[in-house]
């Protein structure tokens, strides 16, 4: 087996240069975070004017002017580009779970929920977004189709959140390595609810449970969104307390009698 | 450690991609690719030309979307040999081939049903028509990303005997630079970034093919020197 370089002599306190940095992997995902979300935020929100959602109920002229607008094309381009990130800030959640006590089975259910999510949540309804604006003279009731098939499947898909947030919560509130804190995996249940709470979104056309109503959406991403915020609050800490000797690189153990593992696995 | 089951998934490759190879020769709508300047009705009288042909390549097309997977599934369990700190480069590959499999079906789908009710609406068989070429060619974030991520695994390995040769992943950084132009082809009906110009599709294209060809070779190279190193459980 190939022999790991030595590690340096540690120094408490001694910061090293961030490019030796043994955990530059996970610190690079991480950072991707913030700078993913911003950018989604940008082009959902001032770019595109796509969030918050337009109704349901609007005017079939507002409908097509929507559609038709070019800053809607360039939304496209901008998270077709960066859509790979959302990955990225799923693998986040799963090197955390990774390190808990619970059976691998937990952090599967999240890869299969965050693949299915990306797809059916993110691509496809961009593309229906964009394809009114990239062909204008499509008809107003393929338009409308095309707008309805965007903000439902955006908003309203719910299955592949439900499984992340349950398996995610339930792992947290299992596990025996304390890595993230129990209080977390219950409010991680909680956003399971919001899922719940978005399903009336393929129901009502207005009122607070259209896909832009006060309860489904406005409250829904006012729990949402702090949760995802103190998600990663939470992650950030876990990365810097994980202790160097359980890293995956740990420098190999300079005195021969060796570190106890207090970390529990399972199959 | 036994790499002969890694062996085996890699040599499944070749044949995939004589079979993707035939697929794209012998499917009408890229032979030559599509104009995105046509009108509903010329898309509508296109599909309608040319059912067999469309069809049999989008059934093809089916069978064979995921006949890479076993490449990229070796190419994760060697992202996960390097020793970095964590498996998160493991896991966002593995995410992100996931999407991009899945787009390319999305395309496949696309073409399939508007050839398989010519008489359709022209808005709807031309809608399709959009629809499918945006899912193949537009979605090139989770390649980009993928490919990033097998980099940054190279050049964060600590091990003194690298499993890849650093070009490896200065090729795969410059992947990410030739794939980028597609993005824009949803912007342009016309000229090197549409769809069917010489950016958005024959550089991707063959960036792409290139890519599985040197990876293979990298890939056969790195399984066959891992004697009995151990790989980190993803």
């Amino acid at each position: 087996m190939a022999e790991l370089p030595k590690a340096p002599a540690p120094s408490a306190g001694q910061a090293t240069s961030w490019r030796r940095n043994r955990k530059l992997d996970q610190w690079i995902a991480f950072w991707s975070v913030p700078f993913f979300f911003n950018l989604f935020g940008l082009v959902f929100v001032p770019l595109s004017w796509m969030m918050p959602p337009r109704s349901p109920s609007s005017s079939t002229p507002h409908i097509v002017g929507f559609m038709h607008s070019h800053n809607l094309l360039i939304a496209c381009v901008i998270l077709t580009l960066a859509y790979g990130l959302a990955p990225v800030s799923n693998a986040c959640y799963l090197m955390q779970v990774k390190r808990m006590s619970v059976s691998p089975a937990f952090r599967y259910s999240m890869m299969i929920g965050a693949i299915t999510g990306a797809i059916v949540g993110m691509l496809f309804p961009m593309f229906c977004f964009g394809l009114g604006a990239f062909r204008p003279g499509y008809s107003p009731s393929v338009l409308t189709m095309l707008y309805d098939f965007g903000y439902l499947a955006f908003i309203g898909s719910l299955g592949c959140f439900c499984v992340m947030w349950m398996a995610f919560g339930l792992a947290i509130i299992l596990d025996e390595n304390n890595i993230l804190p129990k209080w977390l995996g219950y409010y991680t249940i909680w956003q399971y609810v919001t899922e719940l709470m978005a399903a009336p979104v393929w129901i009502a056309k207005s009122g607070p449970f259209a896909w832009n109503g006060l309860m489904t959406f406005w409250f829904a991403m006012m729990l949402y969104v702090s949760w995802q915020f103190i998600v990663y609050l939470c992650i950030y800490k876990a990365i810097k307390n994980q202790p160097e000797a359980e890293l995956d690189n740990a420098p190999p153990e300079p005195h021969p009698g060796a570190l106890e593992i207090t970390s529990k696995t399972s199959a | 450690m036994n790499t002969r089951g890694q062996r085996i998934l890699l040599w499944t490759a070749p044949p995939a991609v004589a079979l993707f190879v035939l697929a794209y020769l012998v499917f009408p709508v890229f032979s030559p690719p599509l104009s995105p300047t046509l009108t509903p009705d010329q898309v509508a009288a296109f599909f309608r030309g040319n059912v067999t042909g469309i069809l049999g390549v989008a059934i093809l097309g089916n069978l064979i979307a995921c006949s890479l997977v076993p490449l990229f599934a070796v190419t994760a369990v060697q992202i996960s040999r390097a020793a970095t700190s964590s498996t998160v480069l493991t896991y966002a590959y593995i995410i992100c081939v996931g999407v991009g499999t899945t787009a390319f079906i999305l395309a496949d789908y696309c073409w399939g049903m508007a050839a398989f009710r010519p008489d359709r609406d022209p808005q709807l068989i031309s809608l399709l028509n959009d629809m499918a070429w945006f899912f193949f060619i537009a979605p090139v974030g989770t390649i980009m990303v993928q490919n990033l991520c097998f980099a940054l695994s190279v050049y964060l390995d600590e091990r003194p005997e690298p499993i890849f040769p650093r070009w490896v992943a200065h090729f795969n950084v410059a992947t990410i630079a030739l794939l980028a132009p597609s993005a824009f082809s949803i912007l342009y009906k016309s000229g090197p970034l549409a769809w069917n110009g010489p950016l958005s599709f024959t550089l991707r294209l063959t960036t792409f093919a290139v890519y599985i060809a040197v990876m293979f070779w990298a890939l056969l190279r790195a399984v066959n020197h891992q004697g009995d190193d151990r790989v980190v459980l993803a």
